[in-house]
C-alpha cells in the first residue's frame, strides 16, 4: 500500500526534554532510567492523547509533539509537568522539564518508522529548547500571539537570539508550576 | 606524591579531530583470522592514514581497537586544520576504493568517518577532552540513529558505509571556506553527553558519488 501524501499544515510544535537523567543514572543507574523513561513516554503518550495531540515522536528522553489548536498546548504541557509531584516514578527525584513551543508551517509525513514532522520549524523549536531551563517552557513570539490569553500569564519579558539558517527569534520565557 | 603533581598540564591545542571506525572488523577477524585478515587490514589502514596526513598536518594516530583517533593541526589556522582533515578523509577513501580493487573480498576496507574541531589536551600519542568524545559520538551515528532526530533524512537514504560525517562547527568551515564539498543535513540529535540538539551533516563530493549500499562507489 502507498503512503500517504505529504501534508503541509500550520501546527503548535512542542519539544520536552528532561533535565537530570544523566545524574539520575549516575546516583541510581540504567534500570532507574529506563523505568523512568518507559513512564515518561507512557503517560506523554497519554496526556497527548487526552488533549488532541496530532503526532507525538519520541526522542531519547525527549518528544516532540504538535497541535493543530495552540489552546490545547498549554493544558497538555501543565499535566505533563505535574508528573513530577503526582507520580511516584518522578517523585524525589532530581528531574525536571525543559519545554518550548512553535508555531508554523510543517509537513506531516508517514515515513519507514512511522509518522514524522519535519521542517524548518522543528529547527527552531529543537534551538529554542536549549534555551529551556528545567521547569520553564520557552515560547516563540509567534506561537505566544496564538495562545489563549489566559496561558500567557507569567510570561517574561521579550528576549531575542539568533537561531543559525533562521536568523533572529524572538521569545519569552514562562515558568511551570514547580519551578 | 600523586602522580598528577608530577606531570605538567598537557598543552592544549585546538586540532581537527577524526574518527575512523573499520565497518565489521570484528566480525571480520572471527570469521577470517586476526593474523590471516584483520592484522593485515589494520595495518594496511595505518599506512594510508600515515600517507594522505603527512602532508595536511597530522599530529596524533591513536588506535582504537577497530579504528583510528587522528587529529590534524595547522599552525596558521584552525579553520584550515579542519579542511586538511576532511581532504585527508577524502584522500583516504579513494585509495581505500583503489586498494579494495586489487583485494579479496574478505580483505577489503570499508570505513565510517567524523570530523569536529575543538580544544584539545595533547598527552603523548593520545588527546583527551569532551570534544574527543564529541567526535567519537558522531562516528556512532547509523542509520538507527535517524527515527530518533528531529528532521531525520530518511534512513534509507544514509550509507551503510564510507561516509563522512561531521559536526556544526566543521560544516561552518565548510560551507565558508571550501567549494568542493556538499553538505547535507541528517538531522539534529542529542548526543549521549552532551546538552541540547546537534544538528549533524554529511559531507559528500562530486568526485566521489554517493552509492547507498556502500556510501561511495568505486571510481
Amino acid at each position: 500500500m502507498e503512503a500517504p501524501a505529504p501534508l503541509r499544515k500550520s501546527l503548535a510544535l512542542v519539544i520536552c526534554d528532561i533535565a537530570g537523567t544523566t545524574g539520575l543514572g549516575a546516583q541510581e543507574g540504567d534500570l532507574v532510567v529506563a523505568t523512568v523513561l518507559r513512564e515518561f513516554f507512557e503517560q506523554a503518550g497519554r496526556l497527548s492523547t487526552e488533549h488532541h495531540c496530532l503526532i507525538i515522536k519520541f526522542l531519547g528522553d525527549s518528544f516532540l509533539a504538535a497541535f493543530e489548536n495552540v489552546a490545547n498546548v498549554m493544558p497538555f504541557v501543565l499535566s505533563v509537568q505535574s508528573l513530577l509531584s503526582q507520580n511516584p516514578i518522578f517523585i524525589g527525584r532530581s528531574l525536571g522539564f525543559k519545554f518550548s513551543l512553535h508555531y508554523g508551517d510543517a509537513l506531516c509525513i508517514e515515513t519507514s518508522y512511522g509518522k514524522d514532522i519535519l521542517g524548518k520549524n522543528v529547527n527552531i523549536a529543537a534551538r529554542l529548547n536549549d534555551l529551556a531551563g528545567p521547569h520553564e517552557i520557552v515560547v516563540s513570539q509567534v506561537a505566544l500571539e496564538r495562545m489563549p490569553i489566559d496561558c500567557r500569564v507569567g510570561a517574561g519579558s521579550s528576549e531575542t537570539r539568533s537561531v543559525k539558517g533562521v536568523g533572529d527569534v524572538e521569545f519569552c520565557r514562562i515558568p511551570l508550576p514547580g519551578a | 606524591m600523586a602522580v598528577s603533581d608530577a606531570e605538567p598540564m598537557p598543552e592544549i591545542v585546538t586540532e581537527a579531530i577524526v574518527v575512523i571506525d573499520l565497518v565489521e572488523s570484528t566480525l571480520t577477524s572471527n570469521l577470517f583470522g586476526w593474523y590471516a585478515v584483520g592484522r593485515q587490514s589494520l595495518r594496511d589502514l595505518r599506512t594510508l592514514i600515515g600517507e594522505v596526513g603527512k602532508v595536511r598536518g597530522l599530529r596524533c594516530v591513536r588506535s582504537t581497537g577497530d579504528g583510528y583517533l587522528l587529529t590534524f593541526f595547522d599552525p596558521q589556522s584552525a579553520e584550515m586544520a579542519a579542511i586538511r582533515a576532511v581532504e585527508a578523509v577524502f584522500e583516504l577513501l579513494r585509495r581505500i576504493f583503489a586498494r579494495n580493487r586489487q583485494v579479496s573480498e574478505e580483505r577489503a576496507l570499508n570505513l565510517r568517518c567524523a570530523v569536529h574541531l575543538g580544544e584539545v589536551d595533547v598527552v603523548p600519542n593520545d588527546r583527551e577532552g569532551p570534544h574527543i568524545s564529541m567526535a567519537f559520538r558522531l562516528e556512532e551515528i547509523s542509520r538507527a540513529s535517524l527515527p530518533a532526530a528531529l528532521n531525520p533524512i530518511p534512513p534509507e537514504q544514509f550509507p551503510l558505509q564510507n561516509y563522512v560525517l561531521c559536526s556544526e562547527e566543521v560544516a561552518g568551515i565548510l560551507s565558508r571556506r571550501a567549494t568542493h564539498w556538499e553538505l547535507a543535513s541528517i538531522g539534529l540529535l542529542k548526543l549521549k553527553g552532551f546538552p541540547g540538539w546537534r544538528e549533524v551533516f554529511r559531507i559528500t563530493s562530486e568526485e566521489h558519488p554517493t552509492d547507498l549500499g556502500s556510501g561511495m562507489r568505486a571510481l
